[in-house]
């Protein structure tokens, strides 16, 4: 495409504006920065967590004095549950961003939006919560572009400033504002690595699948399942999970076990339900998925 | 011809009459390949024997030209083999041309080739191989053939074990079909089944193929040893639809007893007949034990245990049925022994306790041997089938008592044949490529080989002293070389699941290829956000707009050619304290990792180990090329690489460089896996080779080839640094963590 000074000026600009979402009410979404509240980034109703440790504990010392937080474990253990409940807890909004391969620093500091009237700063998600002083949580971190991590550095040190460098402007961290990150590190490798700079900035803590008493607890009481059904999924939880580094990345999680032991609240025969629930989404290799249900097999009686 | 055998002459009128509606051309090919077959002396008798073939080949467009194909094979059968072989061939195809009505072309070209080789490879088994080839292809089709031929001619080098194997009569031969045969044997379910133990219990025990048993002797059972199962590769008394569950009962018993059951019973003083009942009230006691925590296994092992009471009163059978009551609750048996089992074996309070085994077990051995019924310890076999033969149980050899002799020998013996027949009975193959290095390079001199090797190039050295670089000062030797089992390198690495799966995960992540957005471009199918708006503010302020506003995203693909030089200088044998092994045992599953995830890439990728023995003598060994997948011969090549002599790397670094240079790639890297310390007999001040190695990196360097050195070194003593560079150099000052790190280092490298 060649642009002509004058001539095409107005035939690009709705095309550009067009192409960003909330373009055309830049100027509202300003306003609303200006003034709104977070209330919409409020946690209203408590979230269920069960401790299975001093999880609560260690988060609540590393926020009195702000310390950044780094959730680890595997997926579907409850990490995302677990800052949820802390930030109905203590009462903070929770901005929350999944991170993917594409993300860019501006997906989280922010961008000029075009706008009829020229560009408009709108400030990303972490900026936003940098300003209103909430918890942001950063989820699957590594998943993000090496360099888009590092726009955190200077949030997570005694500087607590996120510079806008497109902007010229250098924003003071609230004082409520805190950042938690959650950490797979079932990707640990060399190319899906947070940087040593990075990693070193954060307390952490450990997520695993809970013991299977308190995961069968847990499980029954998110599915509204009788306890013996819960345990028995558990226990067949806990047979997939022993496949790791046997042709399985990971076992079922705790998530996976809920969503069985919903499909049998609703009528699905627990053996369809399993396959359903645990095996068929878990592999598609064909030795796997038939070794699993064969283990499965065996635990049913 | 006809005209001076008149005997012929009704053959070949069959055959005219049966194919009149064939082209002439066909009818001219025919003749031909006739007329060879007989000028090569193959006889009236074969000649009849061809007529009645191509007699019985249906009448169809195209079935004169097969015909004329066979002949063709016959002709070359005979050449090999002789008249007599090919008569005997030609009438078992007439044979499988009654047996079968019609076999399409693709399986009889197959048959024929198969012919063909054994007449060529082994002309004294063609009479064998033709009298049972009927059977062969019964059992596992006529296009199976060439396999089982390859396989046979492959597996069995002595010609009198050959004759066997291709009579059928080798149990590797039995084998053998059983695998064409598409039946599913221990090894097309190993994975499966190890997947199933690690599933149940957490972890799998090693699981090998027992060895094959001749025919005639009693039928294997699992055996469990040292921790290690072995399972028979076949159960032929059970019905192929029941044969994996039969695996999977096999494998949930044999796993139950390596997780429930307790060390070793001592069998002294026991006698036969009560060693074998402590091995049957054991399995009950694992089993109700395995039950109680896996319900579902009752439902595996049920449909095997048939025993039904009966008044036949023979060791086996009451045996049999013993297991049944002590297995099924609701099995109903009111024989005495069986009951008096049951009874005491219910009364046990606690079934995690083993001693109760042998306290029952001894007490009805008393009774057995109270009523005098025979028991012949050496034939019995234990059933129900998936059940083990319990010789894990017992502490051997301890000195045994009188009676059980016998079969503690058989036990140890049978042991010391599995032993010689476990190691992979993989041949090597010879036809070794040719080395890659070619004249235009002007370094390679093919010599003569001798003991130490061929020589295949001569590289300069720097000569730190004088200055200078020496021309042609060393000389390297390709050392053939010598595959060993694979067994130690498969173990170490199945030791360590974790590690695979993490160099799995990277070779996907980059098997994928990495999207890159490229900005600023002048087309493209997303606007490039930054662009536009310098381009709108621009436009604004009256200037003229940059026109490149789009962005793409394209994926990197990858193009690389790795070389990978091995150190196998005697310093390696030296032991890692920390793993128990020696450091070129770390470095082969180092190297075997990074090997199979370059493989399961495609990138190209070769290894070489070197050691020195002077300048005259660098050695180089192959233990993978380029364009050879990394495969069994591979492993056993690298399994059988030794520590031996000295490390002169900058000459080992000018072959890498010689062998990559006329690899079109966009990027060619070495890597060199040394201790970091060049050392050779001839070199009193090893810095000189410091300094040499340098050079060579420095000249692959220029040449466009990087170089990646990563140096075991604990100490941190070496000069791994001086010769690579800081920054393209790895010190590993933790060799165990040597196999990660060197396929991390390696996605790094390759990324960029």
């Amino acid at each position: 495409m060649l642009l002509r000074c004058d001539r095409n000026t107005d035939a690009i600009q709705p095309y550009l504006v067009g192409l960003w979402t909330i373009g055309s009410s830049t100027k509202n979404e300003r306003t609303r920065q200006a003034n709104g509240t977070m209330d919409a980034y409020l946690v209203k109703t408590e979230p269920y967590y069960r401790p299975t440790a001093n999880e609560i504990a260690l988060f609540e010392a590393a926020y009195r004095d702000r310390l950044p937080v780094m959730l680890k474990g595997p997926t579907g253990c409850g990490k995302t549950r677990f800052i949820e409940h802390m930030a109905w807890k203590l009462r903070r909004p929770l901005v929350t961003v999944a991170a993917h391969e594409d993300m860019t620093a501006a997906d989280l500091a922010g961008r000029f939006l075009l706008a009829p009237e020229g560009t408009v700063w709108h400030d990303g998600p972490l900026t936003l919560a940098v300003r209103r002083g909430a918890i942001c949580y950063l989820d699957e971190i590594v998943e993000a572009r090496q360099d888009t991590t590092v726009v955190i550095h200077p949030l997570t040190d005694a500087r607590r400033v996120l510079p806008l460098d497109k902007r010229n402007e250098l924003v003071e961290a609230h004082p409520d504002f805190q950042l938690t990150i959650s950490y797979n590190p079932g990707y640990q490798s060399a190319v899906k690595d947070l940087k040593e700079s990075t990693k070193q900035r954060f307390v952490a803590i450990e997520f695993h699948y809970p013991e299977p008493e308190i995961e069968a607890e847990i499980v029954a009481r998110e599915a509204r399942a009788d306890s013996r059904l819960a345990s028995l999924l558990v226990d067949i939880g806990a047979r997939s999970r022993n496949l790791r580094g046997h042709g399985l990345d990971e076992g079922a999680s705790t998530r996976m076990l809920i969503h069985t032991a919903r499909l049998v609240g609703n009528g699905i025969p627990l053996e369809a339900a399993v396959q359903s629930g645990i095996v068929l989404p878990i592999t598609d290799d064909r030795d796997v998925r038939e070794a699993l249900t064969s283990a499965i097999a065996a635990c049913l009686g | 011809m006809v005209r001076q055998r008149p005997v012929l002459s009704g053959g070949l009128r069959a055959v005219l009459d049966r194919h009149a509606q064939a082209s002439q051309f066909e009818h001219e090919a025919w003749a031909e390949a006739m007329l060879r077959l007989a000028n090569v002396n193959a006889g009236p008798g074969a000649l009849l024997a061809a007529f009645r073939v191509c007699a019985l080949i249906p009448a169809r467009p195209g079935a004169l030209a097969r015909s004329a194909a066979a002949l063709a094979a016959a002709t070359d059968v005979c050449r090999a083999a002789g008249a007599h072989a090919v008569r005997a061939v030609l009438d078992a195809r007439a044979d499988l041309a009654q047996r079968f009505t019609a076999l399409p072309d693709g399986d009889e070209a197959a048959w024929w080739r198969g012919m063909v080789r054994i007449a060529r490879e082994a002309p004294t088994c063609i009479d064998a191989a033709a009298g049972t080839s009927g059977r062969i292809v019964a059992t596992c089709g006529t296009g199976n053939f060439e396999a089982f031929v390859a396989a046979g001619l492959r597996a069995v080098a002595d010609p009198a074990r050959r004759l066997a194997f291709f009579a059928l009569e080798d149990p590797e031969a039995r084998r053998v079909l059983d695998r064409l045969s598409g039946q599913i044997t221990f090894s097309t379910m190993q994975r499966r089944l190890s997947a199933y133990a690690a599933a149940l219990w957490g972890q799998a025990p090693p699981m090998r193929e027992a060895a094959v048993v001749g025919e005639g002797s009693p039928e294997r059972r699992t055996t469990i040893s040292s921790g290690i199962v072995r399972v028979p590769d076949v159960f032929r008394t059970v019905p192929p639809g029941r044969v994996p569950a039969l695996y999977r009962a096999t494998v949930a018993h044999a796993t139950a007893h390596l997780a429930l059951g307790e060390p070793r019973f001592d069998p002294a003083k026991l006698k036969p007949v009560q060693i074998v009942l402590v091995g049957l009230i054991e399995d009950a006691r694992i089993e109700a034990l395995a039950m109680r925590r896996f319900p579902g296994l009752f439902h595996l092992w049920a449909p095997f245990h048939t025993a039904e009471p009966s008044t036949l009163k023979t060791v086996p059978i009451l045996l049999e049925r013993l297991a049944r009551a002590l297995f099924d609750p609701a099995y109903e048996d009111h024989d005495g022994l069986v009951s008096k089992g049951r009874t005491l074996f219910r009364a046990e309070a606690d079934l995690s306790d083993p001693g109760l085994s042998r306290r029952i077990g001894s007490l009805l051995g008393n009774d057995i041997g109270q009523m005098r019924i025979q028991f012949n310890a050496k034939l019995h076999v234990v059933d129900p089938v998936y059940r083990d033969d319990n010789l894990g149980l017992w502490t051997l050899p301890p000195p045994p008592p009188d009676a059980a002799v016998e079969q503690l020998d058989l036990a140890v013996e049978s042991a010391r044949i599995e032993r010689e027949t476990t190691p992979d009975g993989e041949t090597p193959d010879r036809n070794d490529p040719e080395p890659e290095l070619d004249d235009s390079l002007g370094l390679a001199r093919a010599v003569k080989p001798d003991d130490r090797g061929v020589v295949v190039a001569h590289y300069s050295e720097w000569d730190a002293g004088a200055g200078l670089e020496r021309p042609d000062w060393t000389t390297i030797r390709e050392v053939e070389p010598t595959p060993a089992s694979t067994h130690a390198l498969d173990a170490a690495l199945a030791r360590d699941p974790g590690l695979r799966m993490r160099v799995e995960r990277l070779v996907r992540a980059a098997r994928v290829g990495r999207p890159t957005r490229l900005r600023r471009q002048p087309d493209g199918l997303d606007l490039d956000l930054d662009a536009a708006i310098d381009a709108a503010k621009a436009l604004r302020t009256g200037e003229i707009p940059d026109e490149r506003i789009h962005e793409r995203k394209v994926m990197r693909t990858r193009d690389l050619a790795v070389l990978v030089l091995i150190d196998v200088s005697e310093s390696t044998r030296d032991l890692v304290p920390a793993a128990g092994v020696s450091i070129i045992d770390i470095e082969k599953c180092a190297v075997a990792v990074l090997a199979e995830a370059m493989d399961a890439l495609g990138d190209m990728c070769a290894l070489r180990a070197f050691s020195s023995d002077g300048r005259e003598d660098v050695r180089v060994t192959r233990v993978k090329d380029f364009d050879q997948r990394f495969d069994q011969v591979a492993r056993a090549r690298l399994s059988g690489l030794q520590p031996q002599l000295s490390t002169r790397i900058g000459a080992a670094l000018r072959h890498a460089g010689a062998e990559l240079d006329p690899r079109a790639a966009t990027r060619r890297i070495v890597i060199a896996l040394t201790d970091g310390a060049p050392s050779d007999i001839d070199v009193p001040n090893p810095t000189d080779l410091v300094d040499d190695a340098r050079r060579a990196v420095l000249s692959l360097r220029s040449r466009g080839i990087d170089v990646f050195g990563i140096t075991l070194d604990p100490s941190d003593q070496g000069s791994g640094a001086d010769v690579f560079g800081r920054t393209n150099h790895m010190p590993v000052r933790r060799i165990e963590d040597l196999p990660s790190r060197l396929s991390e280092l390696y996605f790094r490298v390759a990324r960029r």
